[in-house]
């Protein structure tokens, strides 16, 4: 999310993840810095970390 | 005494040729613990990742860097790269804060890794091939291959179970405190890819 929202924040950039401990996949899309499309539609995003 | 003696000799030939072929024996089971040297490609694929890692918070994964280097896919290739990465934590620092684990494995082996540890972490049943393949969502041959893969990193272990097969070994079933099984990957328009802790 840093780098999304920073160095990056004029890209469009694509990340796959997954749930933190489960094993759905997750596609979000961004586009200048902001949540452009999500797969699924009920993926919540949080900045954070420890 | 000439005859002894020759004899004496035949007999020494022979236990050192014995010794040879036991000694050329213990070093293949061995493998990848004393792996051969990688060929240049693979060395290409070291490189890349040693430049790569810690660029943007990179974590880049082996078969990230493959891709971006063009190369064939395969899982053998993977292993060679991957076991020399395991066996090699001064290559990089990120090894050594991250943990190998992450850097080695595909998105899809982290998931059916996670399958098995969630489901013996939860003291639930384990899960068949067919039910890992459904929970990651891919082929049962994606599975029996990253099963396999998993258990050549010594991750899994063979057991008899009604499940797949396979037991998780203990160092993994808690493993938050390092990278493992997350995967973050970027993809950006100028074709770019890597991994982000």
């Amino acid at each position: 999310m840093l780098l999304v929202s920073s160095k990056l924040a004029n890209e469009k950039v694509s990340i796959d993840t997954s749930s933190p401990e489960g094993t759905a996949r997750i596609h979000v899309v961004f586009e200048k810095g902001k949540v452009a499309t999500a797969d699924p539609a009920s993926t919540i995003l949080f900045m954070g970390g420890g | 005494m000439m005859k002894s003696v020759h004899n004496g000799r035949l007999l020494f030939v022979a236990s050192t040729l014995l010794l040879l072929v036991c000694a050329g024996q213990a070093a293949s089971k061995q493998t990848p613990k004393k792996q051969a040297r990688l060929n240049p490609q693979e060395q290409k694929v070291i490189k890349y990742l040693v430049a790569d890692w810690g660029e943007d918070y990179s974590v880049t994964s082996v078969d990230i860097a493959m891709a971006g280097l063009k190369m064939r896919q395969s899982d053998e290739t993977r292993f060679r790269i991957g076991s020399h990465i395991k066996a090699h934590p001064e290559l990089h620092e990120i090894i050594r804060r991250w943990g190998w684990v992450t850097l080695v494995l595909t998105p899809d082996e982290k998931l059916i890794a996670r399958t098995l540890i969630n489901a013996e972490r939860d003291r639930k049943p384990e899960p068949t091939v067919t039910e890992i393949a459904k929970a990651v969502g891919i082929t049962e041959a994606q599975a029996d291959r990253g099963l396999s893969m998993l258990e050549r990193y010594e991750i899994l272990q063979r057991a008899a179970s009604q499940g797949a097969g396979y037991k998780v070994v203990p160092r993994y079933i808690k493993w938050e405190p390092r990278l493992d099984f997350i995967f973050h990957k970027v993809s950006l328009d100028s074709g770019r890819q890597f991994n982000t802790n």
